[in-house]
C-alpha cells in the first residue's frame, strides 16, 4: 500500500518535473527540473528492489546534469535566469516528435509480454545484477574499465601539467616562431598585458564564467 | 516597540560590524577584529553596523551609499573620525578619543531595542529600469548574448587569454570596500569565468598602511592567524610556528607576481612573516597592474594585489590605464555596475 | 522504536551542532590568541540573524535560493539516517547503502552550486563554479577510497563495512584511506583549505549577499552536514557502533565528535592555495595516492 502511494507520488514527479523542463525560462532551472525527473525515476527503481540501478541513477544524475549545467551556461552567454528565455524550438517538428516517441513507446509497452514473476524474497539483487551484466565477461569489462579510466586521467593530467604549450605553471601559452618573440598563432583582440603573464603561475582549468549578473546594490 | 526574547537573546551578540575604510582612517580600524565585542565581517549583509573609518572623497559617496543600502534593517552608521556626509543625516559621529566599543555597542543596543530607528535606504528600492524581455520569446540583450538589455550588461563571448577558447566574458568594478581590497581602490575588471582579462584602475588607493601580512593569511583561508597576526607582540613566536605549520608558503605559488626587483608573492609574504630579511623596498619600476594581474585566476590575483606593499601599490596603480581613454565602457554602465562591493 | 532512534538522531545531531560550533570558536581563539568566546555567543548570533531582514539581490532565483539551504540540510539528514547505529539498526537501511550516500555527495556539488548561482550577482557565482572544478575531482577521489572500504566487506552495505572491521578497523588496515577522505569531508563542509565557495577571497562567495534567516540557514546546513560526514567517516574507518562496555550507539557518536575535532582543526590550521594549483594537486598526486590505497586495499583483501 505505502509502496503504492510512493510509486505514483514518484511517477507524478517524474512527470511533472520532465514537463517544467520545457515550460521554465531558465537553463539552470531545466538542467535541474531534468535531473529531479531522473531521480524520481531513480526511487521508482529502489522500490522495485533494483537497489544498485535506482542509486546508481540519482548519482549519475547529479553528475551529469551538473556538468552538463555547467557546459550550457559556459557556451551560451544568455542562460537566463535574469533574462528569461524559452526553452523549446521549432515547435512544429518537436510537436510531431513528441508525438511520434510518445504513441512508439505506449504501443511498445502494450505490446510487450511483460514478465510477471515476483523477485523471491531475501534474493539479493545486487549479486544477480552483477552476474547479469558481467557474467563470462567480467575480465573484459574490467580490463575495458581500466583502460578508460587511464585514458581520463591520462588526458586530464596531459591537459593539465603540461598544457600543449608546455608547463601550466609557465602559463599556456604557444612558443614564438623566432627565439623570445611574440606568441605564435591568433593574438587577442586588444594585445595589452599580453606579454607580460607568462611565468605568472597561469592554470590550465577552464572555468566558465558568471553571465548575466546585474548590480545587487538596490534590488532588495 | 516591545522586546521579545529572541531580540534580547541577539542583543547580547558580538556586534557585526562592516568597516568602510576612508581616507586617513585610524589605525584602529585595522585591529578593530581583536575587539572582543566586535565581529568584523566580510560583507554588509551580514552586518548590523556600518563603520565609516576616515574621510570618504566624494568620488567614493555613491559607492557609500549603494553599500549602506546592503546592511539589512536594523542597522546604523558611525562616522568614525569621518566629517559629517550630508546624505547621511542619522550617521552617529564618533571621535578618535571615544570608545569606539563602546560606541558601537551602544547604538547596536538602541537599534535593536527599537530606542532608535533603523536608517532608511538612501536609493530608491527599485530597479533602475522595468525588467522585460524582448521579442516573442522574452529573451533580452541583442539576439541570445551580449548587450546591455535595460542597462544590465550581459556577458558575452571573447577569446581567452590563455588558450583562446571563446567563452563569456563579464565587465563590472570591484570596491572599494572589498574586505581584502586595500582602501580606496577601485578597479573595473574585466573576468573570463574567474580569470582576469582587462584590468582598469577607476580609483587609486588611499595612501594608507594597510595590514598585508593579515589580509593575505584571510585569503589563505586563515582568519584566526590573520586575527593574531594584528596583535600587539612584534615577534610571536608562536605565529611562526603556526605559519609555517599551515604550509601557506607552499599554498603561494612561486614566480606569482614577480616585480622587476625579483621579488614574487612567496618572498614577500616571507618577509612579512620575518621568515627572509627585510628588503629596503619593493621597486615597482614600470610595472603596471595589467602585467601582474592579467591572465591570473581570481585568488592568485587577490593574493598579488595584497602582497604588494602599500607605496609600491601606488606607484603600479599610477603606471597603470586608468580608463579615462576607455571608450569601450559607456558612462551609464560603468555607473551601474559601481556597486560591486561585495 | 524507530521514532525513538529518530528523536536521539535529532538531538544528537542539534547536540553535535553546538559542539561544532563551540569547537570552531574554541579553535578560533585559541590561535588567534585572544582565548576563548562566551559560551552562548553562537547561539546571540543566531538570534541576530532570525531578527534580520531578508534581503535579495535584484532578479535573484528565489525558488533556488530556498531549495539550495533545504537540499543541503536534507541531504545531511539523508546522509545521518544511512549511518547503522547497530548490526540490524539503521534508518535507511539499504544494500547499497554506500552508493547511496555517494549520490548525496554527488548531489552537495549541486546544492552549493545553486546557492551560488541564484543570487545573481558576480562573486557568489565564481564560488560556484569554483566549487564545482574542485568538487567533482575530490569526489571522484572519495569514490575510489570508499570503493577500497567496502572491499574487504565484500559489499556496499554500510552495515557489512562495520561488521568487516570487527577485528581491525579500516583506518590501521587501509592507511592512506581516512586521510584521504578527510579531504573530502573539507570541501563537502565549505571548510579551510578546500572552501572554494565561501571563502574570504570572495567575501563569502555564495553566501555574500545572505542575510538574516537565510544565512543561519545556510550555517546550520554547513555544520549539520559536518556531523555527517564525520559519523560516516567513522562508521567507514573507526568501526562505526564497535567497541567494548559502552552501547553501539555511544561508541557511534564518540567517534563521530572525535572526526569531527580532526576536520576542524584542519580547517583551522591548513592554508588554501589556489584553485589551479589545488587542481594539480589533486589529479597529480591525491588521486593516484587513491588508486594506491585501492590496490593495497584489493592485495590486502586477497
Amino acid at each position: 500500500m505505502t509502496k503504492d502511494i510512493l510509486f505514483y507520488a514518484l511517477s507524478a514527479l517524474a512527470i511533472w518535473s520532465g514537463w517544467r523542463v520545457f515550460r521554465v525560462d531558465s537553463m539552470i532551472r531545466a538542467t535541474f527540473a531534468l535531473m529531479v525527473s531522473f531521480i524520481a525515476v531513480g526511487g521508482i527503481a529502489l522500490l522495485m528492489s533494483a537497489d544498485y540501478i535506482g542509486v546508481a541513477t540519482v548519482f549519475m544524475m547529479a553528475v551529469e546534469m551538473m556538468v552538463m549545467g555547467l557546459f550550457m551556461v559556459m557556451f551560451m552567454m544568455n542562460p537566463a535566469g535574469l533574462n528569461p528565455m524559452q526553452m523549446v524550438h521549432q515547435y512544429r517538428f518537436s510537436i510531431g516528435a513528441g508525438i511520434a516517441a510518445f504513441v512508439g513507446l505506449t504501443v511498445a509497452i502494450l505490446t510487450t509480454p511483460l514478465p510477471d514473476n515476483p523477485l523471491p524474497p531475501g534474493g539479493d539483487t545486487l549479486r544477480d545484477l552483477g552476474f547479469e551484466l558481467l557474467g563470462n565477461s567480467m575480465l573484459i569489462f574490467e580490463t575495458a574499465g581500466v583502460t578508460l579510466l587511464a585514458t581520463m586521467v591520462g588526458a586530464v593530467v596531459l591537459s593539465s601539467a603540461s598544457g600543449r604549450f608546455g608547463s601550466a605553471g609557465q602559463g599556456s601559452v604557444p612558443p614564438g616562431l623566432t627565439a623570445g618573440g611574440p606568441p605564435a598563432g591568433r593574438t587577442a583582440e586588444d594585445g595589452k598585458g599580453h606579454g607580460g603573464h607568462a611565468g605568472h603561475g597561469m592554470s590550465m582549468q577552464k572555468k566558465p564564467a558568471m553571465q548575466a549578473h546585474d548590480d545587487h546594490g538596490k534590488g532588495h | 516597540m516591545g522586546m521579545t526574547w529572541i531580540t534580547r537573546l541577539a542583543a547580547g551578540a558580538r556586534v557585526p560590524v562592516f568597516i568602510a575604510m576612508g581616507d586617513g582612517a585610524p589605525a584602529a580600524a585595522l585591529t578593530l577584529s581583536r575587539h572582543p565585542g566586535l565581529s568584523v565581517v566580510d560583507t554588509p549583509r551580514a552586518a548590523s553596523i556600518l563603520l565609516v573609518a576616515g574621510q570618504m572623497p566624494d568620488a567614493l559617496i555613491p559607492y557609500l551609499h549603494r553599500l549602506h543600502d546592503q546592511l539589512p534593517h536594523p542597522r546604523a552608521t558611525l562616522l568614525w573620525q569621518s566629517p559629517p556626509i550630508p546624505s547621511l543625516p542619522d550617521a552617529i559621529a564618533v571621535d578618535a578619543d571615544d570608545d569606539i566599543g563602546r560606541a558601537v555597542a551602544d547604538v547596536f543596543a538602541a537599534v535593536l531595542e527599537g530606542k532608535r530607528a533603523s536608517a532608511p535606504d538612501i536609493l530608491p528600492d527599485a530597479p533602475p529600469s522595468e525588467w522585460r524581455g524582448v521579442g516573442p520569446h522574452g529573451q533580452g540583450g541583442k539576439g541570445m548574448m551580449g548587450g546591455t538589455p535595460y542597462g544590465r550588461p550581459m556577458a558575452m563571448t571573447d577569446d581567452d587569454i590563455r588558450d583562446r577558447l571563446a567563452l563569456d566574458s563579464y565587465t563590472a568594478a570591484f570596491g572599494p570596500f572589498l574586505p581584502f581590497f586595500p582602501p580606496g581602490l577601485v578597479l573595473t575588471l574585466t573576468l573570463q569565468g574567474d580569470v582576469i582579462q582587462k584590468v582598469v584602475v577607476t580609483h587609486p588607493p588611499f595612501d594608507h598602511d594597510g595590514s598585508p601580512l593579515a589580509t593575505l593569511l584571510n585569503l589563505l583561508g586563515l582568519p584566526a592567524l590573520a586575527t593574531r597576526s594584528l596583535g600587539d607582540r612584534a615577534d610571536d613566536p608562536v605565529l611562526r610556528r603556526l605559519i609555517q605549520l599551515s604550509g601557506a608558503r607552499f599554498a603561494i605559488p612561486s614566480g606569482l607576481g614577480r616585480l622587476p626587483d625579483g621579488s614574487d608573492v612567496r618572498t614577500r609574504f616571507d618577509r612579512m612573516t620575518g621568515a627572509a630579511p627585510d628588503a629596503a623596498s619593493q621597486d615597482a619600476g614600470d610595472t603596471t597592474l595589467e602585467h601582474l594581474l592579467v591572465g591570473l585566476e581570481w585568488h592568485a590575483a587577490m593574493l598579488v594585489l595584497c602582497s604588494l606593499d602599500p607605496a609600491t601599490l601606488r606607484d603600479i596603480c599610477k603606471n597603470s590605464d586608468t580608463g579615462d581613454q576607455d571608450e569601450t565602457q559607456g558612462e551609464s554602465e560603468s555607473e551601474m555596475h559601481a556597486g560591486h562591493m561585495s | 522504536m524507530t521514532l525513538l532512534t529518530v528523536l536521539g538522531m535529532l538531538v544528537f545531531l542539534c547536540t553535535s551542532v553546538w559542539l561544532a560550533v563551540a569547537l570552531d570558536t574554541a579553535c578560533r581563539g585559541w590561535i588567534s590568541g585572544q582565548g576563548a568566546d562566551r559560551a552562548d555567543g553562537p547561539l546571540r548570533t543566531a538570534a541576530l540573524w532570525l531578527t534580520q531582514q531578508r534581503l535579495t539581490t535584484e532578479a535573484p532565483d528565489r525558488m533556488n535560493a530556498l531549495l539550495s539551504i533545504a537540499g543541503y540540510m536534507a541531504l545531511a539528514l539523508t546522509g545521518l539516517a544511512l549511518v547503522p547505529l547497530g548490526p540490524d539498526t539503521a534508518l535507511i537501511a539499504l544494500p547499497t547503502s554506500v552508493v547511496l550516500w555517494g549520490a548525496c555527495e554527488a548531489l552537495v556539488v549541486v546544492v552549493v552550486f545553486l546557492h551560488g548561482w541564484s543570487p545573481n550577482a558576480p562573486l557568489a557565482m565564481i564560488g560556484a563554479y569554483r566549487y564545482v572544478a574542485i568538487g567533482l575531482p575530490i569526489m571522484l577521489l572519495s569514490m575510489f577510497v570508499l570503493i577500497a572500504a567496502a572491499l574487504p566487506a565484500q559489499s556496499l552495505d554500510l552495515r557489512d563495512i562495520v561488521t568487516s572491521q570487527a577485528d581491525v578497523w579500516n583506518l590501521i588496515r587501509q592507511p592512506l584511506g581516512l586521510p584521504l577522505f578527510l579531504l573530502l569531508g573539507l570541501s563537502l563542509t565549505l571548510r579551510g583549505p578546500f572552501d572554494y565557495a565561501d571563502s574570504a577571497d570572495l567575501a563569502g562567495g555564495t553566501s555574500v549577499e545572505a542575510s538574516g534567516p537565510d544565512r543561519l540557514g545556510w550555517q546550520i546546513a554547513r555544520l549539520a552536514m559536518l556531523t555527517e560526514f564525520s559519523a560516516m567517516a567513522a562508521t567507514v574507518f573507526l568501526g562505526g557502533y564497535l567497541g567494548p562496555v559502552l552501547p553501539g550507539p555511544l561508541w557511534i557518536a564518540l567517534k563521530t565528535l572525535l572526526v569531527m575535532t580532526l576536520v576542524i582543526g584542519l580547517s583551522h590550521l591548513a592554508a588554501r592555495m589556489p584553485v589551479s594549483r589545488m587542481m594539480s594537486l589533486i589529479w597529480m598526486i591525491l588521486l593516484p595516492l587513491s588508486f594506491a590505497d585501492l590496490i593495497w586495499a584489493g592485495l590486502v583483501a586477497l
